[in-house]
């Protein structure tokens, strides 16, 4: 049984280590460096601290590299700060205390992509020595054990405590009574083998393997298996915002403008840097532009223009202007950050006339105050009539008429909003952890109608006492503008406090805290440095399969627990009344061979459990591994077991006189019986038992078992054993006394379930 | 009866077995009590702790007939005895059982 278990837990976390594997893109990357005063292209591998390297648009950043020459450089550092939005990057020295990965804008990161411009720099750390590097290093330690595996442990040490208690007792009161050494001491080690569930790891890894699989065919990927039970018990989802809650992914959500019949789309489109072919690249924001123009069919409109000359964007203007003609008659249309654009505009277009700006000028603050505040991007667009000529400068950029303004917005997950209702019926408290800014993420938790209790900052995270970082994570809904290392202190704040912690994430920046939480979360999208992290892979970017997955973690933990509570309850009856009956007995109740026959046998029934139902209200909610809850169920459900075997004593002894095989066959049975049929009763917390559908699987092979135990004594293996054919009225006395037993039982749990809560 | 000295060494034991469970059972009434009961500081009453000890009742119950029976030598009073006993419980269940206890 163990070594089917080892291999098929081996087996399993291969399968999925190999699928994980295929999904990575082997990439041989190069880099651009100016060494000895000649610029080459090397392996980005190769390149040391020192190097002077060169980075255009689209490049991913060999190391981390003090800028020291930029032109309109800009770079995507989603996958290391969660910031959705380009990021300016220029040579200027900075001068801050204790800054965090997003202060630093003359720093250019290893793994971040350039999005826009040139740059220069000279490499000061490369390899694990980068954030990056530094990242991944930390993932090197072991995995911390899962919730699950706490509870595994804490449930084999009570084990082994009752065990040793129960061998010595049992040891010393038959050799204090005078039985033999010997006897008495095979009689004890076969009680104490009865009492181990030694079924448990096939029990468990074949629940595991079984869900993975059916989770597999949903799309999700469990590396580690052992995660699956605490993705069903999670009960605190911190997730990443970009590229999670959100698509990852600029669109132009809307415009505004005072003309109603405004040609701001198509002015936008005019003035544009992104580069056009099969695919759309560049800056993201001019991608976005042109996706949203493709799709409402303003390309078409294009073709009347010709683009005379270009002021291309740069830094200090933050802006950029197009000179177009068209009937004639040129225009220069300018795009840029509204700070940089609004100065430079004297009118206002309102439809069908031009007004001075200072008329609409509060008007239009208060629009940039409203979509700033609600975490939106704008540009601004202005536009003027420009004389027909060869060159045009930045000096044309003056007078300008304002148009609008164009909206961006790195948007919701489409299904995010039902993943997040789903979770929230399930039990499952969701927090946003970013290093984006709070209005972006309050944004999003709007957007998602997740309620905000209270919203912390990374910096204030700094300021705290690990003690108040513990109520803080208890408290707050959204920490904004955090690092990877302030994630990490979050989950394991919250493990502290006593969750089952989830993260999911696809950034480098989110690699430390999925490999701290209790289960590690995912996308196939995501860099490999957070997948390898990850105990669970999404290879579908729909959240909703997460509620598949929590179901199944909670499908696999109600079976492993009906096996538990079974096994120790029943096992505990059971030795117990042996060893008492092995004190004032003329001989054994059960010889050891007997016993752990029956064991096996018990064992067999318990095979097909992990195909077995589980109420759905059992799945409705998260559950805890509490080791207090099994001790309790066993000292009130154990003694129910022990009863009867008493009784069956009883009944052999002062009804039948039995002889010692007679004894023996009635009690095997009897045990045997009372065994297997409870799971029917305990595998439920309904009350009537028979309310609850058992599993086809379990049904058939427990009752073939039981069937079996009961011709057993009349065969030869039987007879190998030591067992006696029992008379007809022992049988009828059998049943009632079960079918009392199991109604016993049922009852119980009306009064166990009341005052115990799992 | 041929073990008839043992009788009382099994009485003990079954009458222990039980003596462990009503035990056991108001432990963990008390201990649920402790729990809820500090916040709500209400006292149930006597009728509602009874009701609530039922299995306790039924225990008692079914160790007066184990052992009577068993001490009688009579199987037809222990085979009656717990269809008795069978129909109470299942009238139990369904009255304070839940479909759906989750």
């Amino acid at each position: 049984m163990i070594a089917i278990s080892v291999i098929l837990g081996f087996y399993n976390e291969y399968k999925a280590e190999k699928i994980v594997e295929n999904l990575r893109q082997s990439v041989s990357l190069k880099a651009v460096v100016t060494r000895d005063g000649k610029a080459k292209e090397i392996d980005s591998r190769l390149v040391i601290p020192g190097d002077l390297v060169s980075v255009y648009i689209g490049d991913i950043v060999p190391a981390d590299i003090r800028v020291v020459q930029s032109k309109d450089l800009q770079t995507n550092e989603a996958v290391l700060t969660g910031e959705s939005f380009p990021v300016e990057k220029t040579s200027e020295s900075l001068e801050l205390q204790h800054p965090i990965p997003q202060q630093l804008t003359n720093y250019l990161f290893m793994g971040t992509v350039v999005a826009h411009g040139i740059g220069r720099g000279v490499v000061i750390s490369t390899g694990k020595n980068t954030e990056f590097g530094s990242i991944s290093a930390s993932l090197t330690r072991s995995h911390p054990e899962t919730e699950f595996q706490r509870g595994v442990k804490k449930y084999g040490n009570m084990l082994i405590t009752l065990t040793l208690a129960l061998v010595v007792g049992i040891f010393s009161l038959n050799a204090l009574v005078g039985h033999p050494i010997i006897g008495s001491l095979l009689f004890s080690l076969a009680v104490a083998i009865g009492l181990v569930p030694e079924l448990m790891p096939a029990i468990v890894t074949i629940s595991l393997s079984q869900g993975a699989r059916r989770m597999a065919k949903k799309r999700v990927i469990a590396k580690r298996l052992v995660s699956i039970e605490d993705f069903g018990n999670m009960n605190v989802l911190c997730t990443d915002k970009t590229g999670t809650l959100t698509s990852g992914k600029i669109i132009l959500k809307d415009s505004w403008s005072l003309d109603k019949e405004a040609k701001i789309l198509e002015y936008s489109l005019l003035c544009n840097n992104a580069v056009v072919g099969d695919i759309i690249s560049g800056n993201p924001m001019d991608v976005a532009i042109w996706e949203h123009a493709t799709e409402n069919g303003v390309r078409q409109k294009m073709k009347s223009y010709i683009t005379l000359d270009e002021i291309p964007f740069d830094y200090r203007r933050r802006m950029m202007s197009a000179v177009v003609k068209q009937n004639n008659e040129a225009t220069l249309i300018a795009k840029g950050a509204p700070e940089s654009v609004l100065p430079k505009c004297k009118y206002a277009k309102i439809t069908a006339r031009t007004e001075p700006l200072d008329a609409v000028q509060q008007l239009i603050q208060s629009q940039l105050a409203e979509h700033s505040g609600s975490g939106y991007r704008t540009l601004a667009v202005a536009y003027r009539t420009v004389n027909l000529k060869t060159n045009y400068s930045v000096e044309d950029e003056s007078d300008l008429t304002f148009l609008g303004l164009l909206i961006f917005t790195d948007p919701p997950k489409k299904e995010a909003h039902q993943a997040v209702n789903l979770l929230k019926n399930m039990g499952v408290n969701v927090k946003i952890l970013t290093g984006d800014n709070e209005l972006v993420a309050a944004k999003i938790c709007n957007d998602l109608n997740i309620p905000v209790k209270k919203l912390i900052r990374g910096s204030d995270l700094t300021q705290m006492s690990s003690t108040e970082i513990r109520a803080a994570a208890e408290e707050a809904t959204i920490f904004a503008r955090i690092t990877p290392e302030q994630k990490l202190d979050i989950i394991k704040a919250l493990k502290a406090n006593g969750h089952v912690v989830g993260f999911i994430g696809d950034g480098v920046n989110d690699a430390p805290a999925l490999y701290e939480a209790d289960v590690g979360i995912s996308v196939d999208t995501a860099v490999d440095v957070s997948k390898d992290a990850a105990d669970i892979v999404l290879l579908e970017k729909d959240l909703g399969v997460l509620a598949h997955g929590i179901e199944e973690g909670r499908k696999i933990f109600g079976n492993t627990t009906k096996y538990i509570l079974m096994g120790t309850s029943s096992n505990f009856g059971n030795m117990f009344s042996a060893a008492a009956a092995s004190v004032f007995l003329p001989f054994l109740p059960m010889l050891p061979m007997q016993i752990l026959f029956m064991n096996l046998l018990y064992d067999v029934a318990n095979m097909t459990l992990p195909t077995d139902n589980v109420d759905e209200e059992f799945i409705k909610w998260p559950k805890r591994w509490d080791i207090g809850f099994v001790r309790k169920f066993t000292l009130f459900f154990g003694p129910f077991s022990s009863l009867y075997d008493f009784l069956t004593y009883g009944i052999m002894l002062f009804i039948f006189n039995a002889s010692a095989g007679l004894f023996q066959s009635g009690w095997f049975v009897e045990s045997f019986w009372t065994e297997v049929l409870v799971i029917f009763v305990i595998r439920t917390r309904r009350i009537p038992f028979v309310t609850s559908r058992p599993g086809k699987w379990l049904t058939i092979l427990s009752l073939s078992c039981v069937a079996f135990g009961t011709i057993l004594p009349f065969t030869i293996l039987g007879d190998f054993l030591g067992f006696t054919a029992l008379p007809v009225e022992y049988w009828m006395l059998l049943v009632l006394m079960v079918a009392t037993y199991l109604f016993l039982v049922d009852a119980g749990k009306v009064f166990f379930y009341k005052v115990c809560k799992l | 009866m041929l073990y008839g000295d043992l009788f009382i060494w099994w009485a003990i034991s079954i009458s222990w077995s039980i003596v462990f469970l009503i035990g056991v059972g108001i432990y963990l009434y008390r201990n649920s009590k402790k729990r809820v009961g500090e916040s709500s500081q209400t006292k149930a009453s006597t009728v509602a702790v009874l009701s609530n000890f039922v299995f306790i009742w039924v225990l008692i119950g079914l160790l007066t007939l184990y052992i009577v029976s068993i001490h009688m030598g009579s199987s037809l009073l222990f085979a009656v005895g717990n269809i008795a006993v069978e129909v109470i419980l299942i009238v139990y269940a369904i009255v304070g059982g839940t479909k759906k206890s989750g």
